[in-house]
């Protein structure tokens, strides 16, 4: 490494041998990497979809291919019902969660308004509530005929109901909750953003609406369309939400669908996969969309020159902003913790009217009594917990090696390496569950039925997920700092730890919660992989939700998102120190 | 003879003082059976059932049994069958024992299983069974469940589901295709209430919920007033006092069999075998009625269910040959029926 520092590295063709070897050395490791966690489950999936066989069970020998599960597929009148429900449903929520995520961004990273530290935290909120619990708990609230809002309007006497057992119900739940994804992607490029542009189009006389319409937002555009891409896609992928919402009003969405092919009997694993690989097929278009969108345009505002991202003073509208996030976290925070904590402690979540709220003779701890009488309890905690370091610490790691290779060099296979990374992104939970377990259970080594397995499929699943929320970090530092760097003698890896791995390191510190927090909640592919002694949270939480136990499942969530919420405060608080301990050395 | 007859009291009566172990030989297995297993040590019990409730089982088992512990892996019906299926290819097969509600699912899979017969097996009734494989070691009934608070007149029977009293989606129940349990209910009513009845109940407005669980949520939160559900379902929910009551009704209660089995491969067979004995023991049984509100296949039932009078209730197990060939045909009619989009 030394003998080329002395070499300015942008000039490719300048590199000693080393180098020129070192290239293909690691695009040909990641690549091997990726085939592992991507491609060889995938083409057990292709193999599902085109065939009827398990290919553990009858082997690839039996294989006859057809297209029948694909003709059987396009031509399901149900099949094209519940993929425009799906359309409806996650382009709807993903517009409100654009709205709603770029609104707080801006105003916790862009404005004065006050208590922004407590905003900021809350508004991640809603992304550690699985999308299971999140569904009963807006069931709770706004079932037609005894939701807690029709009982409480009904007792002030207003004629106006709620129903979120429908399409707008759907759009609204899932807009809240998937708000923090367009809000951590936006933030993050804010707060990396040189204020000068901004000031620049003040001095020229433009209003600060206009400059935010017509300078800050299309500067972070790319991490607007990645935010709302994102929110899309892990949206069409959600069964939580329509699952509880959508069900009764016999919405079928296409993971409500696959799951239905999956759980009922005789299971049709091989129709599901052809559903699946429909959905990445959707997937695969709006990246390549997203791609051409943002080819040829630079974003690079994070240059040399130092700055402090710059806090617009609203006067007296900081009120009103203020408001504004407090009216959110009312709504998707404080409402429906609070329909978890009652039906938590209430014994029965039937009200006869208003009042009955607040017989207290109804509340007690029997529900929590039962969760943690259960040893499945601690165990699965346990579990979850370390699965989910694990992950956070390997994916986080596997997605720096991958974004920076993608973002920051020039090598060849750099295309192929990001189309890798992103298929994993539209298959369902529980369909890629099924393609882990015919991939890699026959692995020697006793890796099936231990945590690893579980950590690993969490890793390849959502790898998609975290080099997207890293590669806009990386995006947005500019090539000028390495050079820098390199010009002044640094190597490549040298420069990655002292230069770029600061700089991204709220990206990356972001992605590895991200990580955490879609470890823990992740029930699809668990269910496949868990044994009894590596049950984890989502599956013991499925467990009470099939058992009909409201109260157990609310009080259970609730253990969860306490947890969650704990693990999080940490890492914020990690990550506060040490992006101040980057930007004042 | 009679001097034999004291003897065996007598040595009835040593077994009794001696304690539980020397009556569970007889009960649950020989000796031997009882030393392996507990040298074993314990096993790994694959359910499709409840996981609440078959931890209840277990603890049940504990009880009698203190020395052979249970690890449990639960999932839903389909995906533990596909699970089974490919573990067994991979020669990883995790399950000592596999507890599932779809007969015909477990049939294709026989193969994997070995042959097995619980000491008890001339007292249960030859249509629960499938092959000597298996063995009804949980059996649920559909019992038909109000909201107490909502119904002034609570329905008395099946066909009390059709009176127009009742129209406006009053009335919820889980949709036919959604699996074996299902299934037989719905068959039931087409062969038993009559061709019409689906009909008749359709054209009242029926609120149709993917699984058991959030119906019968949405009966004790009042959404719906009346469904037909599974009574184990509902059951432990009135122990505790939901504002909710179950009936049984007169023209017959469908019950599911489930079918239960060892694999040839289980790693502990003996303890395998302890477990399913006692399960399928007249104490096993009895506990499940008593706790758990399940049914029985025993030909005479240890005990039955609150307000269930054997000598006007009588179960209904479907025809095995019946239950397979019409399932695809009729649960499309159903669909067509009730406006259900599968």
């Amino acid at each position: 490494m030394t003998a080329t520092s002395a070499v300015l590295p942008a000039s490719t063709n300048a590199a000693a041998a080393p180098r020129r070897l070192a290239a293909p050395l690691w695009v040909g490791a990641l690549l091997i990497v990726l085939a592992f966690l991507v491609i060889y489950p995938l083409l057990m999936l292709i193999f599902g979809a085109l065939s009827d066989s398990n290919p553990v069970v009858d082997g690839f020998g039996n294989f006859k291919p057809s297209v029948k599960h694909f003709v059987d597929v396009l031509g399901n009148e149900n099949v094209h019902l519940a993929f425009f429900n799906a359309l409806a449903a996650c382009g709807g929520g993903t517009i409100l969660a654009v709205v709603i995520g770029l609104a707080f961004s801006w105003i916790v990273v862009r404005t004065n308004t006050p208590f922004k530290g407590f905003i900021a935290g809350a508004s991640l909120i809603p992304l550690f509530v699985p999308p299971l619990v999140a569904g009963v708990a807006w069931g709770i609230l706004g079932s037609p005929k005894t939701g807690l809002l029709n009982t409480s309007l009904k007792w002030l006497g207003i004629d106006f109901r709620f129903n979120f057992y429908s399409m707008s119900g759907l759009i609204v739940v899932f807009g809240i909750y998937y708000a923090p994804y367009v809000y951590m992607f936006t933030a993050s490029a804010l707060k990396n953003m040189d204020p000068s542009l901004e000031e620049a189009s003040e001095v020229a006389g433009a209003s600060a609406f206009t400059t935010l319409f017509t300078v800050t937002f299309p500067l972070i555009a790319p991490a607007i369309l990645a935010g709302s891409l994102l929110s899309f896609v892990v949206m069409l992928g959600i069964y939580g939400v329509p699952a509880a919402l959508g069900a009764p009003a016999d919405i079928n969405v296409l993971t409500t669908y696959i799951f239905k092919l999956t759980a009922w009997s005789p299971p049709l694993y091989n129709t599901a996969a052809a559903v699946a690989i429909l959905l990445m097929v959707v997937t695969a278009i709006l990246v390549w969309a997203q791609q051409r969108v943002l080819s040829g345009k630079s974003f690079a505002t994070v240059a040399g020159k130092a700055f402090r991202p710059r806090a617009l003073n609203l006067g007296p509208w900081r009120w009103f902003t203020l408001g504004l996030a407090i009216t959110y976290l009312l709504i998707v925070v404080v409402l429906p913790t609070l329909a978890l904590v009652i039906a938590a402690f209430r014994k029965f979540m039937f009200f006869k009217d208003f009042d009955a709220l607040f017989d207290m003779k109804q509340y007690s701890w029997v529900h929590f009594n039962a969760v943690f009488d259960n040893p499945l309890t601690m165990l699965s905690i346990w579990n979850t917990l370390k699965v989910g370091v694990i992950t956070a610490l390997a994916g986080g790691a596997l997605a720096f090696a991958i974004g920076y290779t993608v973002n920051r060099t020039r090598v060849a296979g750099r295309r192929s390496i990001d189309l890798l990374a992103t298929l994993p992104v539209a298959i369902p939970g529980l369909v890629i569950g099924v393609a882990y377990l015919w991939a890699w259970i026959g692995l020697p080594g006793g890796l099936y039925g231990t945590i690893w397995i579980l950590a690993l499929a969490f890793v390849a699943r959502f790898m998609p997920d975290t080099v997207k929320a890293l590669s806009t970090s990386f995006l947005q530092i500019h090539k000028e700092l390495e050079e820098a760097a390199w010009i002044s003698g640094r190597g490549m890896l040298s420069t990655i730890r002292t230069i770029v791995l600061p700089l991204a390191r709220p990206g990356v510190v972001a992605s590895m919660t991200l990580l955490f927090v879609l470890a823990i909640r992740e029930l699809g592919s668990s269910l496949f992989l868990y044994t009894s002694d590596t049950t984890v949270m989502a599956v013991l939480l499925l467990d009470y939700y099939e058992g009909g136990n409201t109260g157990k499942t609310a009080a259970f969530s609730l253990v969860q998102t306490a947890i969650l919420a704990v693990l999080l405060s940490i890492t914020t608080w990690l990550s506060r120190e040490t992006t101040q301990s980057a930007r004042f050395n | 003879m009679k001097h034999a007859m004291t003897l065996a009291t007598a040595i009835g009566l040593a077994l009794a003082l001696a304690g539980l172990p020397a009556l569970a030989q007889n009960e649950f297995g020989s000796k031997e059976l009882i030393e392996a297993a507990e040298k074993e040590g314990q096993l790994t019990y694959y359910t499709a059932n409840f996981a609440e409730t078959e931890q209840e089982v277990i603890k049940e088992f504990n009880k009698r049994f203190p020395k052979v512990k249970v690890a449990m892996v639960r999932a839903p019906g389909g995906q533990l069958i596909t699970r089974i299926k490919t573990e067994a290819a991979a020669g990883k097969l995790g399950a000592d024992v596999v507890n599932h509600s779809d007969r015909g699912l477990m049939l294709e899979l026989a193969d994997l299983f070995q042959d097995y017969t619980p000491p008890n097996a001339a007292d249960y009734r030859p249509d629960a069974l499938v092959s000597p494989k298996f063995w009804p070691g949980v059996t649920l009934g559909w019992a038909i469940a109000y909201n107490t608070q909502l119904v002034k007149n609570p329905p008395k029977s099946w066909k009390d589901l059709l009176n127009p009293e009742y129209k406006g989606k009053q009335i919820g129940q889980v949709v036919g295709p959604s699996g074996g349990t299902t299934w037989t209910r719905v068959m039931f009513e087409r062969q038993v209430l009559g061709e019409d009845y689906w009909q008749k109940q359709a054209a009242l407005g029926i609120a149709l919920f993917p699984s058991g669980a959030p119906t019968s949520d949405s009966l004790v939160r009042g959404e719906i007033s009346i469904a037909p559900l599974l009574y184990n379902i509902i059951y432990t929910k009135i122990v505790e006092g939901a504002p909710a009551e179950a009936i049984f009704a007169p023209e017959g209660v469908p019950i599911i069999p489930y079918a239960d089995g060892i694999p040839k491969t289980a790693k502990s067979p003996n303890a395998a075998k302890l477990f399913m004995n006692w399960r399928l023991s007249k104490e096993g049984q009895a506990f499940q009625i008593a706790k758990l509100g399940n049914i029985t296949s025993l030909k005479e039932p240890p005990s039955f269910p609150k307000g269930w009078d054997p000598k006007v209730i009588k179960v209904w197990v479907p025809n095995f040959k019946e239950f397979e060939s019409l399932r695809e045909p009729w649960l499309e009619q159903w669909n067509k029926t009730y406006g259900y989009r599968q």
